[in-house]
């Protein structure tokens, strides 16, 4: 994508791939659970074909769309605004001013703990982004710049 | 998380009252109580009341009310609190751990709730709330002291912007502009609401249980007469179809004009009053500064006549019925910039040359939901027996709704006022001062990669989302750098 302002540069923590892996796999594990289910119930080819089906979703949700949504994660935190761009089939950029974030949470549930990552929520009236998967330590500088530099966009 | 910034002063971190442990295990408590209630009465079943089942019992409430006490003492011990110069932080959890920080400046409200257990305690529950989305308040103390609650209070009055707190010198009052609804005009609101498919369901529902209560008596009092009441020609499917039509328009006129009786709309000073309604009169005042956007909305029963219903976005009236975010609800398109100049000058601007997506996007409009229309057409031709190739043909309906769509989409970027419009069934045209954008994306499928098209999306407030697919990339590109805000454009 073209335009006058810069691409964002920054990228998420490599281990987000591990992150989304695992996640991935305990979705898949469901629709494994759903193939045997399939296969049981039925003769013919519909057992087969719900094997193939699930054993397609385990080789995207784990293999292939962590690593492409991986690559194609970037950030970046200006003065006047956060920068985000993400996607896999499609790629999606999202400009969000200083001046219209209310507040900003770091987050980290159990496997973000496990991998030592945490990530970033801030929220306008609109709604909330994520910067997800960032190492601990990353995550709580993000968040305290937003903070502050959506408290000082007000004074300018 | 000890990442200090040198630039973030923070205070100690806090908890909260001791009393707190009680007010968390009896909200922890409170949840438990009806999966617990659940558990005793399956236990119950079968066997009946006796001495067992209420030690059972006593023995279910002694663990629950200890899981609750621990459950209480972890959140305590795991929630604190920090006053910065310019921050509030929180912090709580243990399985999922969230940290907050809200700038102070963004602070809207500090709400205090004194529940019976609060104040068996002599403690107050804090609320702080944000203009942030979500229902939820953005930090819950559920027990503070007194002294704790004034500290809080102090940092967040300090903080506020000095710039809101006094408004504008009073300038001359300006004479109150009125706007009101007629009746003939009402008459028209509510002969082209198309509510139909709303209350087209319902109807049909009623319809139903009517022919199944008759027939049930007919059929008991007279034999065969109640095979007549149930359409069996095409002609009597006609009937009951038009009738049950007839029926939906007839309620939706009478809830269109229930709600908007009497419509008024005042502008007075900084606040736009609204009052409607024939039954109950519903008032509303919405301060002209939380105005984020208007929206014409050109409804398929109105747009053939020129006609258009105005709503306004306000910012956090989210849980308002929509109806109390209605501008003005029936107006001539070519009135609407004359409305807004008169009542809401800040966001006065025409809902007309708007520029169109390219015409090599027409195509693009009209294939997904042709696609969808020949899939569910598929699906009906093998299902429905004897149904021939003809349900195919639903394809066109689903192209030809594709390509509305593309005729409708359009922007306009002039002098920082934003016009964005699309259709699903409505043509909307939302406007807005760019400066009023909550955020703002650019996006390419892989499709529009190589054709180099590109969606825009803009999100002003809660509700309005306004989206053109298929731009130019280079007019996708610099509007969306064109929109990009640097510092706040609302005099202060």
């Amino acid at each position: 994508m073209e335009g006058a302002l810069p691409e964002p540069q920054r990228r998420l923590a490599p281990a987000a791939r591990w992150l989304w892996r695992l996640e991935g796999a305990l979705g898949a594990l469901v629709a494994l659970i759903a193939a045997g289910v399939v296969d049981a119930a039925t003769s013919g080819w519909p057992g087969p074909a719900a094997w193939l089906a699930a054993l397609l979703l385990v080789v995207a949700a784990v293999l292939v769309v962590p690593e492409l949504r991986w690559r194609r994660w970037r950030w970046e935190v200006r003065e006047h605004e956060v920068d985000i761009r993400r996607g896999t089939l499609t790629i999606t950029r999202t400009l969000v001013p200083m001046l219209r974030v209310q507040h900003v949470d770091t987050r980290r549930d159990l496997l973000e703990q496990m991998l030592g990552l945490a990530t970033v929520v801030f929220h306008t009236a609109a709604g909330e982004n994520r910067i997800p998967a960032l190492p601990l330590h990353e995550a709580g500088l993000v968040r305290e710049r937003i903070a502050e530099l959506a408290r000082t966009a007000d004074e300018l | 998380m000890s990442s200090e910034s040198p630039d973030v002063a923070l205070g100690p971190p806090r908890r909260l009252h001791p009393a707190g442990i009680a007010v968390l295990a009896l909200g922890a408590l409170r949840g438990a109580a009806l999966p617990l209630l659940a558990v005793f009465l399956a236990g119950l079943a079968g066997r009946g009341l006796d001495t067992h089942a209420l030690v059972r019992a006593l023995a279910l409430a002694g663990i629950a009310t200890a899981a609750a006490t621990a459950a209480g003492v972890v959140a305590w011990y795991t929630t604190t609190w920090q006053i910065g110069t310019g921050t509030l932080r929180h912090r709580r959890g243990v399985l999922s751990v969230k940290e907050t920080d809200v700038p102070l400046g963004r602070v809207q409200a500090v709400d205090t709730v004194r529940g019976p257990v609060q104040r068996l305690f002599g403690v107050v529950g804090v609320h702080v709330q944000t203009a942030g989305g979500g229902r939820e308040a953005e930090i819950v103390l559920p027990a503070l002291s007194a002294g704790d609650v004034a500290a809080l209070r102090d940092a967040v009055g300090a903080r506020r912007p000095a710039a809101r707190a006094p408004e504008a010198p009073a300038a001359p009052p300006e004479p109150v502009r009125r706007r009101r609804l007629g009746r003939r005009q009402l008459l028209v609101a509510a002969l082209t609401a198309g509510r139909l498919g709303v209350l087209l369901p319902v109807v049909a529902a009623l319809a139903q249980l009517l022919d199944d209560v008759f027939q049930g008596d007919e059929v008991r009092d007279a034999g065969r007469l109640g095979a007549t009441l149930t359409p069996d020609t095409a002609g009597e499917w006609v009937l009951l179809g038009s009738g049950v039509l007839l029926a939906a328009w007839l309620i939706s006129m009478a809830a269109v004009v229930v709600t908007f009786a009497g419509f008024t709309v005042a502008r007075d000073g900084d606040r736009l009053h609204i009052s409607r309604g024939l039954i109950a009169r519903r008032e509303a005042s919405v301060p002209v500064a939380r105005v984020q956007a208007v929206r014409v909305v050109e409804g398929v029963l109105r747009q053939p006549w020129g006609l258009a219903l105005l709503r306004i976005e306000v910012a956090g009236y989210k849980a308002e019925a929509p109806a109390a975010q209605t501008l003005f609800p029936l107006l001539r398109r070519t009135e609407v910039r004359g409305l807004l100049d008169e009542l809401l000058p800040e966001l006065a601007d025409a809902p007309d040359r708007l520029a169109r997506v390219p015409r090599r996007a027409a195509r693009r409009y009209a294939l997904p939901p042709a696609l969808a229309g020949l899939a569910a057409g598929a699906a009906a031709a093998l299902l429905v027996p004897g149904a021939g190739p003809w349900p195919l043909l639903l394809a066109l309906p689903g192209a030809g709704h594709g390509l509305l769509r593309w005729r409708a989409a359009g922007w306009r970027l002039e002098d920082g006022r934003l016009a964005v419009r699309w259709r699903r069934l409505a043509r909307t045209t939302v406007l807005a001062p760019a400066g009023r954008l909550q955020e703002h994306a650019l996006s390419q499928t892989i499709l529009q990669r190589r054709a180099r098209l590109a969606d825009v999306e803009v999100r002003i407030g809660a509700g309005t989302r306004g989206r053109v697919h298929h731009l130019e990339l280079p007019t996708a590109a610099r509007l969306f750098a064109a929109l990009r805000l640097r510092r706040d454009p609302r005099p202060t």
